[in-house]
């Protein structure tokens, strides 16, 4: 408020206050000092501000001066949010927030429903990891296509082949193919004789 | 399997990167004799590892151990010849042959023949897989040994020449064997050891050359491939501590030097990819056989044609939009490609790919790229088993394309 800033719209999902400073949406926890004997509070308190995140642009933990020294600003910091310690005389910003959301039309902010944003943002988040996993396994499959030649056609016409072997396996042999199957263009070529309608040279 | 000129190369896939190797040849055993009666054989033929053990005198090696293939070609009516080949794949089946009633029900063989074999020889050998199946095989297919090559090294198109100790050819291949292209050479190794022998009788080694094997390994010594023949004999002369020829003959006291006359050594490279320079006149006059145009088979085997012009000469005759893309993969293949070349004489010295390089650039064909196959000894069995894993089943044996599987059925499993 000192700074400028003005209340927001009510959340019931955002503990805390809620405030608006130009387009920043700031959320304001605020720990008491009966935390001060329940040190579980302090940390179920830093897990909330952290899901708070997601929902607006700067989030502080108001904390008593007294629990100062039980807090780890450290910790704050790399978490990027600040804190104000604050007591009968003043309120001061001992850690700075990092601003983790885009400017946002003050507009839009007040009507979306954060909740909603927080599980939007989350499910962006796993498509883009789905994303990048579905084209590894494509290009893994294409590497697996192009080292064994198959094709369609290929694959159906071995299935039908009847066991060429079993032949002795030799000692030493493994069973991979031979090196000189890697990356030979003649298995798809050959596996397509034939069945392409192409002619072939005199 | 490969049926090479000097041997025999064959075993399923499971042989990983190197087959088994036999000679390509076989002996008639006397059956009088006692070595037969002692080793209790009661094959008319043997071949494979054996065959030493029942060699007698020297006098019987020319009747009795036949070499089916030396020149890439068996006569129509060679019965000992196509004897020996049958002999020789049945040795081959029987070296792999699967444990009884699990489900085998026969081989998918490719065999390999020079591309040079008319007709008739993929008849006889197709007739003899059939005619001896004992349920060994499922069907079996025959291509061409430049054409396995060209599978073998991974390339579509290109042109594969073969050389060995009979004969040379050149072939195109792009997707399919263009056998309407090829070309083939009356020279191979076999001239490179006539000229050898002329240039030891010349330096007066001359009750050396009855000894073939011994030439053979006079010419893989001593032979040298020059950049420019004329400049490099008259290197040579300049120089003679620095290209001399000796050879010492292992195991004995017979030391081979050509001295100041080491020069000649270039002869017996030059010989191999260009016979018509003036200096080999000489040895025409004296004796020494020029290579003659002659007809094998369905083929004529052109004896003085250089290698450039053999491979222009193919190539010409393939589409034009084809004539770069073939100029572009050029690979050389047999034992008649393997020259070395000394650390110190490199600049005057060329290894092969080079040699052909200038031979085409000296032609006017310049974008070209020359190579030795990645396998010079396996390339053709290799391709044989890409072939024979790829293509498939329902790809019938055709007569007028020369490709395709002839099936035989095989054994019911149980």
């Amino acid at each position: 408020m000192a700074m400028g800033a003005e209340q927001g719209e009510p959340d019931q999902s955002i503990p805390g206050l809620s405030l608006l400073l130009g387009n920043d949406k700031i959320c304001v926890v605020i720990l008491n000092t009966d935390a001060y004997s329940q040190r579980s509070k302090i940390i179920d308190t830093l897990l909330e501000l952290t899901a708070l995140r997601r929902a607006s642009n700067l989030v502080y933990l108001a904390a008593p001066k007294i629990l100062g020294t039980a807090i780890d600003a450290a910790v704050f910091r790399s978490r990027g949010i600040g804190l104000l310690l604050f007591d009968e005389r003043r309120i001061e910003e001992a850690v700075v927030p990092e601003k983790i959301q885009e400017l946002q039309p003050v507009q839009a902010i007040q009507t979306q429903d954060t909740a909603l944003l927080a599980e939007v943002t989350n499910l962006r988040s796993m498509y883009v990891e789905m994303e990048r996993n579905i084209a590894k396994l494509r290009e893994d499959l294409e590497n697996y296509r192009v080292s064994v030649g198959t094709s369609a056609d290929a694959t159906r016409s071995m299935q039908q082949r009847p066991v060429l072997a079993p032949e002795p396996i030799l000692p030493g042999q493994g069973s991979q193919l031979p090196s000189f199957f890697t990356n030979n263009p003649w298995l798809d070529l050959l596996s397509r004789r034939g069945k392409d309608g192409e002619t072939f040279a005199a | 399997m490969d049926f090479g000129t000097s041997d025999f190369k064959f075993g399923p896939i499971s042989c990983g990167e190197n087959p088994r190797i036999v000679n390509n040849r076989g002996y008639f055993p006397d059956k009088k004799s006692v070595m037969y009666r002692a080793f209790e054989a009661t094959s008319d033929i043997i071949v494979g590892e054996d065959v030493p053990l029942y060699l007698q005198s020297t006098e019987d090696l020319s009747t009795r151990l036949i070499y089916p293939m030396r020149n890439g070609v068996i006569d129509r009516g060679d019965d000992n010849a196509w004897r020996v080949i049958s002999a020789l794949s049945q040795f081959g089946l029987n070296s792999f042959k699967p444990e009884q009633n699990n489900g085998f029900q026969g081989y998918y063989v490719v065999a390999s023949l020079s591309s040079v074999s008319p007709r008739y020889m993929y008849e006889r050998l197709l007739q003899t897989f059939k005619e001896n199946n004992d349920g060994s095989v499922r069907a079996i297919t025959v291509i061409p040994q430049p054409f396995a090559v060209a599978i073998g090294h991974g390339v579509t198109t290109c042109v594969v020449i073969e050389s060995g100790h009979g004969n040379s050819q050149v072939c195109p291949v792009s997707k399919y064997p263009i056998r309407t292209a090829q070309v083939a050479l009356n020279r191979g190794g076999g001239d490179a050891n006539a000229i050898t022998s002329e240039i030891l009788k010349d330096a007066g080694y001359g009750d050396l050359t009855g000894e073939e094997a011994l030439v053979r390994k006079v010419k893989e010594s001593i032979g040298l491939v020059p950049g420019d023949l004329e400049s490099a004999i008259q290197e040579a002369k300049k120089n003679p501590r620095r290209y001399r020829a000796k050879y010492k003959v292992p195991g004995t006291r017979v030391e081979i030097d050509l001295e100041k006359d080491s020069w000649s050594r270039f002869l017996i490279g030059e010989y191999v990819f260009n016979p018509n320079h003036e200096i080999f006149e000489s040895y025409f006059g004296r004796g020494m056989p020029r290579p003659k145009d002659v007809k094998m088979g369905d083929t004529v085997f052109r004896g003085m044609l250089d290698f450039g012009e053999a491979i222009i000469a193919a190539v010409e005759r393939c589409p034009v939009e084809l004539q770069p893309m073939l100029y572009r993969e050029i690979l050389l293949s047999g034992g008649n490609f393997s020259w070395a070349v000394p650390e110190r004489l490199e600049g005057v010295v060329v290894d092969a790919p080079t040699k052909i390089k200038l031979l085409l650039r000296d032609k006017g064909i310049k974008n070209v790229s020359v190579k030795m196959t990645k396998s010079p000894q396996f390339s053709v069995w290799h391709g044989c088993i890409i072939y024979g894993f790829a293509v498939p089943d329902e790809y019938e044996w055709d007569w007028q394309r020369l490709e395709g599987w002839m099936k035989f059925g095989g054994k019911p499993s149980n």
